[in-house]
């Protein structure tokens, strides 16, 4: 029986070939594909039947956000360029963008043709099913092209706010191009203010040309409730750096993957994650790095904490081809388990097909420092706040690699 | 009229299977300076321990009243907030916690037990910074995390601002004087002599006569195997220095 998230329905630009093409491929990938069971390798750790068998509707009431859906005022801070999806539906704003920078709806971007070289070509639809899922409903995204030469000295922001999703599965499909020289930061919000249930699904296209630059920040703060799976497909060019923090504490079953195809010499991936598994949740952390040519670099570090009656998974793959020589790819857990009842599916794939190359890969886990925990309470500091603070220590390390104070607020403490 | 801080009757511990303590008897006033000599493994800084409520440092007989009440009946961070402070021999790194966070949450857990008002972050970061400076503590190293990549002394800096900041009844100062310079030594020795009163106490463990010279104990113990061997006035540091602690534990 197909999944209920499978459904018949009519899309805008239906009646456009090109657009229906994309959508009807992606279909007839997830039909002969399936959804993943425990028996597919890549979902080994991470069971999905619970999602695959919610019905959750497709909202096509309207194709954007009007004003009187959002509670929230629209208000254009100088210092960021802001995007907002409420409930998968994108508010259409006038953009004060700079020069160099152009920000598109995607169902505009589908009916110009512009982008469509770009659909579908960082990824292989048959090895990622949800993002197929994503991409038979293709109507919902923006695209964000930078010029060549360009540097966005203001962070870009998208904002999810899923608080009036409730049952809906939202299907957005982004694409990010950054030409030759072009540089700039990405933050991406998600959250909800209540504990509804729905499904963040959600495909990133990303594209770094030569000496591209490219930060990617993303808070997942989603209802405790909610399904959240997001693939960020990143293809890199000669001396391209993409650099991706992710820092999640939500939702009741998260896979965020990164896939990264470092094409040419010299581009470079970093990956930085901090987050924390709640009680009855899992929180899937996977990345898949093809080191494709010489002299690439990717360096991943994530930093778990984990509570009672709590599953992670980190699964890491770092993929290097037969002639991708002097290369490096280095790949690093650390857990702190807050409880004995918590589990974590530690899965480093290490694919080394050349000589002459630097891999490593690690993982720990422990328990709060005992005579850390001493230290704090023998200045008076209660128990359960000295945990509260070695927990957050444990999480600091990652933040504080952040250095852009401004990135670190809108991040942290921004609503 | 001496009023006792600190009343320890035939105290026994233990860590494990293994009795650290065996039949402590102390008596600590307020206003006074008590000083415990004692040779390496003698259960000095078990005492410590076992005064600051440590993870399996049990007490197995005997009694610690601190203040007229059961000390053993009380946590680690109760102990603290009434007013009981170890200063360790070797303060714990602590990577991630940031000094002025860590220092506010705990003069504010003390002062907050103690029904006192709990102070903002601006007149907090004024008070730290006066009593930083008396200590020679730099604003640089006030920024980094607990503990983390400090020198020896910086650590025993660090520990004696926490006592000027908390301002405690009763402190145990554990080894102050290890890792530390002729200099490092007397700026601390200063720090802790700025902190007497008629109403605290202090109880200094070190192994030298050195540190007695700078920090003037009104009594000197004598400790080894898991008690007091000897009581005497200063005068006793100076015959220890001069024929070691074999004479004494021969003697016992």
């Amino acid at each position: 029986m197909p999944s209920p998230l499978i459904k018949n329905i009519e899309l805008f630009l239906d009646d456009k070939p090109s657009v229906y093409a994309l959508r009807e491929k992606a279909k007839q990938t997830l039909l002969s594909t399936g959804f993943p069971t425990l028996k597919t390798e890549a979902w080994k750790y991470t069971p999905v039947t619970a999602l695959t068998s919610k019905d959750f509707n497709v909202d096509t009431s309207d194709k954007i956000c009007g004003d009187t859906c959002c509670s929230h005022q629209h208000h254009q801070d100088d210092a960021i360029i802001e995007i907002k999806f409420c409930k998968g539906k994108l508010h259409i704003e006038e953009y004060n963008t700079p020069t160099g920078l152009t920000i598109t709806p995607l169902p505009l971007a589908l009916y110009e043709n512009e982008y469509k070289k770009y659909i579908f070509n960082s990824f292989e639809l048959e090895k990622h099913p949800f993002a197929a899922l994503n991409g038979m409903y293709l109507e919902q995204g923006i695209c964000i092209y930078i010029d060549k030469n360009t540097k966005i000295e203001k962070p870009l922001v998208i904002k999810y706010n899923q608080s009036s999703a409730d049952s809906l599965q939202l299907n957005i499909h982004n694409i990010i191009i950054l030409e030759q020289n072009a540089k700039a930061d990405l933050i991406e919000q998600f959250s909800s203010h209540n504990s509804n249930s729905y499904f963040t699904n959600v495909v990133n296209e990303i594209y770094l040309k030569t000496n591209a630059s490219f930060t990617h920040y993303t808070a997942q703060n989603e209802s405790p409730n909610a399904y959240h799976i997001v693939l960020n497909a990143v293809k890199q060019h000669n001396d391209s750096l993409y650099k991706h923090f992710y820092f999640a504490s939500g939702a009741k079953l998260s896979r965020h993957e990164t896939l990264i195809n470092l094409e040419r010499e010299n581009a470079r991936a970093e990956i930085y994650t901090a987050y924390t598994a709640k009680k009855d949740s899992l929180t899937d952390i996977t990345t898949n790095i093809n080191h494709l040519n010489q002299e690439t670099f990717s360096n991943q570090y994530a930093k778990a904490v984990l509570n009672a009656d709590s599953t992670a998974v980190f699964q890491g793959k770092i993929h290097i081809a037969p002639h991708a020589i002097k290369t490096s790819g280095n790949q690093l857990h650390k857990a702190l388990y807050l409880n004995d009842n918590a589990t974590l599916n530690c899965k480093p794939e290490l694919e080394i097909y050349a000589d002459d190359v630097k891999c490593s890969h690690g993982a720990s886990c422990g328990e709060i420092d005992k005579d850390q925990l001493f230290y704090l309470t023998s200045r008076g500091i209660s128990q359960e706040t000295a945990k509260e603070i070695l927990t957050n220590a444990h999480l600091e390390e990652i933040k504080a690699l952040i250095t852009d104070e401004k990135i670190k607020n809108l991040l942290f403490f921004s609503k | 009229m001496s009023e006792p801080l600190l009343e320890i009757k035939d105290l026994h511990a233990s860590v494990g299977d293994k009795e650290i303590i065996k039949g402590l008897n102390l008596t600590i006033n307020k206003g006074e300076v008590h000083a415990i000599m004692g040779p390496n493994g003698a259960g000095k800084s078990s005492l410590s321990y076992v005064l600051s409520g440590k993870d399996n440092y049990v007490v197995t007989s005997g009694h610690i009243r601190f203040k007229g009440q059961d000390l053993t009946k009380l946590s680690t961070e109760e102990r603290a907030q009434a007013g009981l402070f170890l200063s360790m021999q070797y303060p714990t790194e602590i990577p991630g916690v940031a000094i002025s966070n860590f220092l506010k949450q705990s003069l504010n857990s003390i002062r907050k037990a103690q029904n006192l008002p709990e102070l903002d972050t601006i007149s907090f970061m004024k008070l730290l910074r006066s009593e930083a400076e008396k200590l020679q503590i730099s604003q640089e190293m006030l920024k980094r995390f607990v503990n983390v990549g400090f020198s020896g002394g910086e650590k025993k800096r660090f520990e004696t601002l926490q006592m000027a900041l908390l301002k405690p009844s009763f402190s145990i100062l554990d080894e102050i004087d290890s890792g530390l310079d002729i200099d490092a030594l007397k700026t601390v020795s200063e720090g802790v002599n700025a902190l007497r009163t008629k109403d605290n106490a202090f109880l200094v463990i070190t192994h030298y006569q050195r540190l007695l010279s700078h920090i003037i104990p009104d009594v000197i113990h004598i400790f080894a195997d898991g008690h007091i061997i000897k009581t005497g006035d200063k005068t006793l540091a100076l015959e220890l220095e001069e024929n070691g602690y074999a004479n004494f534990i021969k003697e016992d």
